[in-house]
């Protein structure tokens, strides 16, 4: 504007009551500056300068440094720096501002559009209030005559009615903008997961809440081969193995009912009719309500992975077979040995005696096929004690160890100290103990108690006992050897009249301690 | 009674002690076959009373079709020894029962003599502990 003076008002940040940063983000968050004029806008202006019979109206917004007229009539001018902005004055008032006489307000007399050309005299303005309470700018009308009046109560009611208007017009620009924005960032969205989906080396699907499937990657599609948009809706059932559908549309509809992870191993036909095991997984996504809106799932071929484990199997039950095989030939071995050395055929048929009992524990810890599992049933402590004992029997086919309470079942680990343990007991009982005479018997009862596991084997009617023995065989330091150091527990023999009892008490986890290990983990 | 026995047991070691155990007990053992084919042959042109059948052969898991066809066919008495019983859990026809290998030499003794007793169709009251019967 010249060569006026400039006036000192400036609008400095700490002259001022609000924060200023803040104000400036909020007015550019309405995306309103520096855009084209828009007709509700002009339509506003146009209005406001008839009904108040002003030559000038604008819409205008106060930026950082400028204010900026998103529409005006009578100026012909679309930004004007601030210095010498009535409406920036107007910021600092609660709601409007009106000025009758611009050359009689100190605020106003010096300002160059009042004292030049311009020959402003009358300004009346209404502040654009942002719902947060921040004001961007001001709706006004200006005149170059001077009045003294102001602007009568329609005059009034209608630059309140407009300045309103103006800002619901800007919140609805920013509604549509915000929700065109949001288009297409979900079109941004979807193309990325079909970029993902489709990169992927499993195949991946998409149901909706009632399990109709529309969604399937590329991998799906190549791998069966199907044309795209065939196994939309149920088609996908007919690439399931025919044993496998019924069980598959099972597990589906639960989980479509229970909202419960989807998972399930089936054969699924690839291109080339050939079926592939396959593991399908699938699990729900909710929205704020809670309700499922969506499935997604994936399938992962794991034939490769089956064989694999088939193969393991196979070669596990191979070497378990030529375990058992070695224990036969060792055993063999011992008694063609003691063949050439007479004088040790007790010592050999000893020795021979815990190995055949060695290799009778290793058959209950083996993994076993349906094929190779014994013949008798279960492999727990139990029934390996029955095998155990099935010499022992009297004479109408009894066995003389009666065995009762507690099963257990029982690890390699401690396969052999079991198998030592009840062999030298029985050995024992045999030579010496109940067993050396028809009527004796003995009673094995084992218990749980608590996180102890307790065997006490009792003998009766057998010879009379004197008392403890002077000197400790090597069969029994052999028992205590594996009660105490292999399976960590105590060992207690009792001489009493009416035989031998003896009782081991060890921690429960003592005959499986490979599953407790792994269980702590 | 003295019996004609054949071994067919692969092990080499096994067959050996299997021999002198039923020589002591004063059997005779005709021969000793590590495969079907053979044991077939020896069969074939001798007189065996009785056939202790391993099931795991050198040519494979042929014992269970051996021992049926002695059994069945070639008026052999045979008893299975095996590390792998459950291979014959449902019985063989025209076969008397099975052993668990390792076994001792009361166990063989008390097997074979039960095996034989029937064989000459005497009475028996029941089986060694050991001895799993079929049927």
């Amino acid at each position: 504007m010249g060569i006026w003076p400039r006036l000192e008002f400036r609008l400095t940040a700490a002259a001022l009551p609000w924060n200023e940063t803040d104000r400036l983000s909020a007015l550019q968050a309405y995306g309103i500056l520096d855009t084209e004029p828009e007709q509700a806008f002009d339509d506003i202006v146009h209005l406001a300068s008839r009904i108040c019979d002003a030559p000038i109206a604008v819409v205008n917004l106060i930026d950082s440094g400028r204010q900026w007229f998103k529409a005006e009539t009578g100026l012909g001018v679309r930004e004007t720096p601030l210095d010498t902005s009535f409406c920036a004055h107007a910021l600092l008032q609660d709601d409007g501002m009106v000025v009758p006489d611009a050359t009689r307000d100190s605020r106003f007399e010096c300002n160059p559009l009042v004292t030049g050309e311009a020959g402003l005299r009358f300004y009346a303005g209404r502040l654009l209030k942002s719902p947060d309470g921040f004001a961007l700018g001001t709706l006004c009308v200006l005149d170059t005559r001077v009045r003294p009046e102001g602007l009568t109560p329609l005059q009034t009611e209608t630059l309140d009615v407009l300045a309103r208007q103006v800002m619901a017009q800007l919140e609805l620009r920013r509604a549509i903008r915000e929700r065109e924005e949001g288009v297409v960032a979900l079109s941004e969205s979807e193309a990325q997961f079909r970029a993902i989906a489709d990169s992927m080396p499993q195949m991946v699907w998409s149901t909706l809440p009632d399990g109709f499937h529309d969604y399937y990657n590329a991998r799906w599609y190549e791998f069966t081969g199907t044309p795209p948009g065939s196994t939309d809706g149920e088609g996908w059932n007919d690439m399931f193995h025919p044993d496998d559908q019924a069980r598959a549309w099972a597990t589906w509809k639960h989980s479509l009912e229970t909202g419960d992870l989807y998972e399930i191993e089936y054969r699924l036909r690839r291109a080339d009719g050939v079926y592939r095991w396959t593991l399908g997984r699938a699990t729900p996504i909710r929205n704020e309500a809670g309700q499922i809106t969506r499935w997604f799932g994936t399938c992962t071929d794991i034939e490769d992975l089956k064989q694999s484990e088939a193969g393991k199997d196979l070669l596990s039950q191979e070497l378990s077979h030529r375990i058992k095989n070695i224990f036969a030939v060792v055993s063999s071995l011992i008694a063609l040995s003691a063949r050439e050395h007479p004088e040790a055929k007790a010592f050999a048929g000893s020795v021979r005696d815990r190995i055949n009992a060695l290799a009778r524990a290793h058959e209950f810890v083996r993994p076993h096929s349906e094929v190779s599992q014994p013949l008798i049933g279960d492999t727990t402590l139990h029934t390996f004690l029955s095998a155990l004992f099935r010499p022992y029997v009297d004479a109408s086919g009894q066995s003389r160890v009666v065995i009762e309470g507690d099963d257990a079942t029982f690890d390699d680990q401690a396969a052999t100290s079991v198998a030592l343990l009840f062999h030298e007991l029985a050995t024992n009982a045999a030579k010496y103990g109940a067993l050396s005479v028809p009527g004796g018997r003995v009673l094995l009862r084992t218990r749980n108690e608590g996180d102890r596991f307790i065997l006490t084997w009792t003998e009766r009617d057998g010879p009379a006992i004197a008392g403890k023995p002077a000197r400790q065989g090597f069969g029994s330091a052999l028992s205590t050897l594996s009660v105490e150091g292999q399976l960590g527990g105590k060992l207690e023999r009792r001489w009493e009249p009416g035989g031998l009892v003896l009782e081991a008490d060890l921690p429960a986890t003592a005959l499986s301690r490979r599953r407790a290990a792994l269980k702590k983990k | 009674m003295t019996a004609r026995i054949l071994i067919i047991e692969d092990e080499a070691l096994v067959a050996m002690e299997l021999r002198f155990v039923l020589e002591d007990l004063g059997h005779e053992v005709i021969a000793t076959a590590a495969d079907a084919k053979t044991a077939r042959s020896i069969a074939a042109e001798n007189d065996i009373d009785l056939a202790l059948v391993d099931i795991h052969l050198s040519d494979g898991p042929t014992g269970i079709d051996l021992g049926r066809e002695l059994g069945q066919d070639m008026g052999v008495t045979v008893l299975f020894m095996t590390a792998n019983p459950g291979m014959v859990r449902e019985g063989v026809a025209g076969t008397i029962g099975v052993l668990s290998k390792p076994t001792d030499e009361r166990a063989v003794q008390t097997a074979v003599d039960y095996a034989l007793r029937r064989r000459e169709g005497r009475p028996v009251e029941y089986a060694p502990p050991e001895l799993q019967l079929f049927g």
